[in-house]
């Protein structure tokens, strides 16, 4: 269900989260996905992301969003197996073919795209657990401060995009009881059927966006300098889930810097384990990472826990 | 000294040669609360419009005259000042929400005044406790039902503590329970908290005995101005619409005083209908109104359950026939299953279990456009249908998507409809009433042996209400099952034949429309709120004045 792609309310530890915590935590799952190559470090942050959405009650959301990413990751391993002929570890080789040549498959190739395919699910892992744990508003209020006027156009349009869509539905089914069949035809046809939905759309739209700017009017909206609503308070739990993302992220960059966090591909794979110290390394980035999924995993079993954070 | 003082105040939209007000003159006490009853376009919203200081400021246009609020002229008010003083709810909660939380549109107002923190805080607090809005305080606006959301933007208007509030049309998409609880949490504030309130209403029977004073405008200009009672009897004299039925009735049999609530009605009712008189049971009205009908049903549903790919069970053990030529109104609470048994009629949703049979086409074996040759569906919001470029478009299109000859229907439909003035102008430039005549003649020129409606009577005036019923008992007539969802209980009274009232997916009654309202407590006509007990076949004006004469004789 669509819902359940969206931030519902649900009284859930992460959910209560001060913002700036929140959003730290995603942001640092977004860059470290993109710094590290490794394919241990990949897997290791698709783990902490997947145990933040369970603690987020999110995995029945995250299985919707997996289905759509594993078929382009497949791509992604396809595609890099036959363009990408850096590996020397050959597998397969075809025969010639016009224009193309010999194509060939390597072990490296292959290896690279499936570590671009985690990639990918630790992006839109984090991306969904982003959805489930920080409320638009007070998401867009947080941005409020430096960027009044784009955060609350943002802001508008989250409201109106389900809305739009529920109308763009009731359009379409008015349009087919009046006998329009939008999978007949040639595909202009039925492009001039799709977008004469559109046409009515934008018209209904224009109309009800005269009303809304009519009514934040009324509400003083442009009246004079505006000032910011804050609502969220800054708790001990806050300051403890930056802690763990801050370790994490300084952790990070020194793996980085000592080369640990990257991953030979071509033309030969590395080694896998590097060493006792980089995987100590990888846990220590790991464990502060986890730091708010273990709180709200503690916070559910000892209320004295929750009081006191 | 008049808190509100209007003078000589005329008004021109942009690019318009007919002014919206005319010479208007009116004076609103600290503390009143006032009542603008009239027509559509009779110029009520553009003078609450301008007692705000919208019009000219928001909407441009040629203004004369003086509106003056705290004796100092509107338009020297800078716009924060305004915003403080005079707070403005409008017709439809849906567009004038901006935010996606509930407690974030509660602030909206209060960040635009640029006030500190604390104070925002305070007035947060204070307002959703007020409202009972503290629960929903985490929710999203876009869940809230529609009486939540009208109250919430009654609530970010009230958190700006402003001294005046106007509000235009704020019940006209609330049910009837959730409008009613509305104009009480209004009267509440102008007797608790001495707000000056100038409410712009269509449907008086909940709110004209609420008011000190009625104000009654057409075509621009104030044509009374007085008490509720006085204002009552003069519209009866006048022959407008735009008093309660229970007013209505007192008023035409000459009654000495005019009753403004049932409780007035009935008492005053009881002395007139002094001895003897032996209450009725529904029974004579019930055989009245059964269609004996041999013909094959235009609709029937055996055994239909159906459940939203949610869970959510919609409809359950649904077993409902409708024979050509009937008119059924379907009554009953938000999310009883209204809309979702419309759609079933019409092929939209197709059942989970047991089946749906339209003009004894299976629907889940045909699709929604191939059942369109039988079925004509009028949704809430005529906006939905129009795009053609010309009103006669709009016609000939569906014409063309069904592969109709046209054989002088359109222009026939555009004349029955009072359109043929408009066939060659933009449907969008038209007022809302002509707009859902178009949506109506675009359904209809089809000739459909069913028809379907959405809460048809949602944001027109009585005296289009009227006019809509009569076409729609004219389209009975002729052989077309009509069936509507609908919140109005009085149009349903008026000119439905049959009722089905649905309860949690499920048909509570199904009967001739006197056995179901007469004796219904929640569900029933302010007339028949008069009369229950009483005579429970009156339900209407018509056949309350039919009974009134006799028993005073």
């Amino acid at each position: 269900m669509p819902q359940n792609f969206f931030y519902q309310e649900k009284g859930l530890f992460l959910q209560s989260l001060h913002p700036a915590a929140s959003l730290t935590l995603i942001a640092a799952f977004f860059l470290l996905a993109l710094c590290f190559s490794h394919p241990l470090y990949l897997l290791g942050l698709l783990l902490v992301i997947l145990f933040s959405l369970w603690a987020a009650d999110g995995l029945a959301a995250w299985e919707s969003y997996l289905k759509a990413v594993l078929w382009l990751g497949l791509l992604i391993m396809l595609i890099n197996a036959l363009v990408n002929h850096s590996g020397s570890t050959i597998l397969w080789r075809s025969p010639a073919l016009p224009l193309l040549g010999q194509l060939s498959v390597s072990m490296e190739a292959i290896s690279y795209g499936a570590a671009m395919g985690v990639r990918l699910l630790d992006v839109v892992s984090a991306f969904c657990l982003f959805n489930l744990i920080v409320h638009p508003d007070r998401f867009f209020s947080l941005f409020s401060t430096f960027a009044r006027k784009s955060s609350l156009v943002v802001s508008l349009a989250t409201r109106l995009f389900p809305l739009l869509l529920a109308t763009l539905g009731q359009i379409r089914e008015a349009q087919q009881l009046r006998g329009v069949d939008f999978s007949r035809g040639s595909l202009r046809e039925r492009t001039v059927k799709n977008a004469a939905l559109f046409n009515i759309l934008l018209l209904s739209a224009l109309e009800d966006s005269l009303q809304m700017a009519e009514a934040m009017q009324a509400r003083a909206f442009g009246s004079g300098p505006r000032s910011r609503y804050r609502r969220d308070l800054f708790r001990p739990r806050d300051g403890i889930c930056l802690a763990g993302v801050g370790f994490s992220l300084v952790a990070a960059a020194y793996n980085l810097a000592r080369d640990l966090g990257s991953y030979t591909y071509f033309p030969q794979l590395g080694s896998l384990w590097g060493g006792n110290f980089s995987m100590i390394a990888l846990a220590a980035v790991l464990l502060g990472l986890s730091l708010p999924a273990l709180l709200s995993w503690g916070c559910n079993h000892w209320p004295y826990l929750k009081w006191k954070i | 000294m008049a808190l509100f003082e209007v003078e000589n105040l005329t008004y021109y939209y942009p690019d318009t040669k007919a002014p919206s007000l005319r010479c208007v003159n009116l004076a609103i006490e600290e503390g009143e609360f006032l009542l603008i009853a009239g027509g559509s376009g009779s110029g009520k919203s553009s003078l609450a419009r301008a007692l705000t200081g919208l019009i000219p400021n928001f909407y441009g246009g040629k203004i004369g005259g003086k509106v003056s609020y705290q004796n100092r002229d509107i338009r020297s008010w800078s716009r924060q000042d305004l915003a403080r003083e005079i707070g403005m709810v409008f017709q439809d909660p849906e567009k004038q929400l901006v935010m996606t939380g509930v407690e974030a549109e509660v602030a909206f107002g209060l960040e635009n005044l640029g006030l500190p923190q604390d104070e925002m805080f305070r007035r947060v607090a204070e307002v959703m406790s007020f409202l009972n809005l503290t629960a929903l305080k985490a929710e999203f606006t876009s869940t809230l039902s529609g009486g939540q959301k009208q109250k919430l933007a009654l609530g970010s208007v009230l958190a700006m503590q402003p001294h005046t509030l106007i509000l235009d049309e704020p019940t006209s998409q609330l049910a009837p329970a959730a409008a009613e609880e509305f104009f009480h949490l209004i009267k509440r504030m102008n007797e608790e908290m001495n707000l000056t309130i100038v409410l712009v209403e269509q449907r008086l029977d909940r709110c004209f005995h609420l008011a000190d004073r009625v104000v009654v405008m057409a075509n621009g200009t104030i044509v009374q101005d007085g008490p509720p009672g006085e204002s009552a009897v003069w519209l009866i004299a006048n022959d407008l619409p735009f008093v309660p039925p229970v007013a209505a009735l007192f008023a035409r049999v000459g009654a000495p005083e005019i009753p403004l609530t049932v409780k007035e009605g009935r008492r005053l009712l009881k002395k007139i209908l002094c001895c003897g008189n032996t209450p009725g049971t529904g029974q004579e009205q019930l055989k009245e109104n059964l269609i004996d009908n041999d013909s094959e049903p235009v609709i029937e549903v055996k055994n239909l359950w159906f459940s939203y790919p949610n869970g959510r069970e919609a409809l359950r053990d649904i077993n409902l026939l409708v024979a050509p030529g009937e008119f059924l109104a379907v009554l009953g609470e938000n999310a009883a299953g209204k809309t979702t048994l419309l759609k079933q009629l019409v092929g939209l949703l197709k059942p989970n279990r047991g089946k749906v049979m339209i003009m004894g086409r299976d629907t889940r074996r045909a699709a929604t456009h191939e059942l369109a040759h039988y079925t004509g569906y009028l949704p809430q919001n005529p906006n939905d249908f129009l795009f053609q470029d010309t009103v006669e478009e709009e016609l000939r299109f569906t014409l063309a998507n069904l592969n109709l000859p046209d054989k002088g229907r359109v222009e026939q439909l555009l004349g029955r409809l009072g359109l043929i003035q408009h066939r060659h102008a933009n449907p969008r430039d038209l007022s809302s009433g002509e707009r859902q005549r178009v949506a109506l003649a675009a359904v209809m020129v089809a000739t459909p042996q069913l028809l379907v409606l959405d809460e048809p009577t949602r944001c027109i005036d009585y005296g289009m209400k009227a006019t809509l019923g009569n076409w729609l008992q004219e389209i009975a007539a002729g052989g077309t099952a009509v069936v509507m969802v609908t919140h109005d209980v009085d149009f349903a009274a008026e000119y439905a034949c049959r009722v089905v009232m649905l309860f949690d997916g499920r048909i509570a009654f199904d009967g001739p429309k006197h056995a179901a309202l007469g004796s219904s407590m929640f569900y029933s006509p302010q007339i028949g709120r008069i009369f229950r007990g009483m005579d429970n076949n009156v339900l209407t004006l018509r056949e309350a004045l039919n009974r009134i004469p006799l028993n005073l004789n």
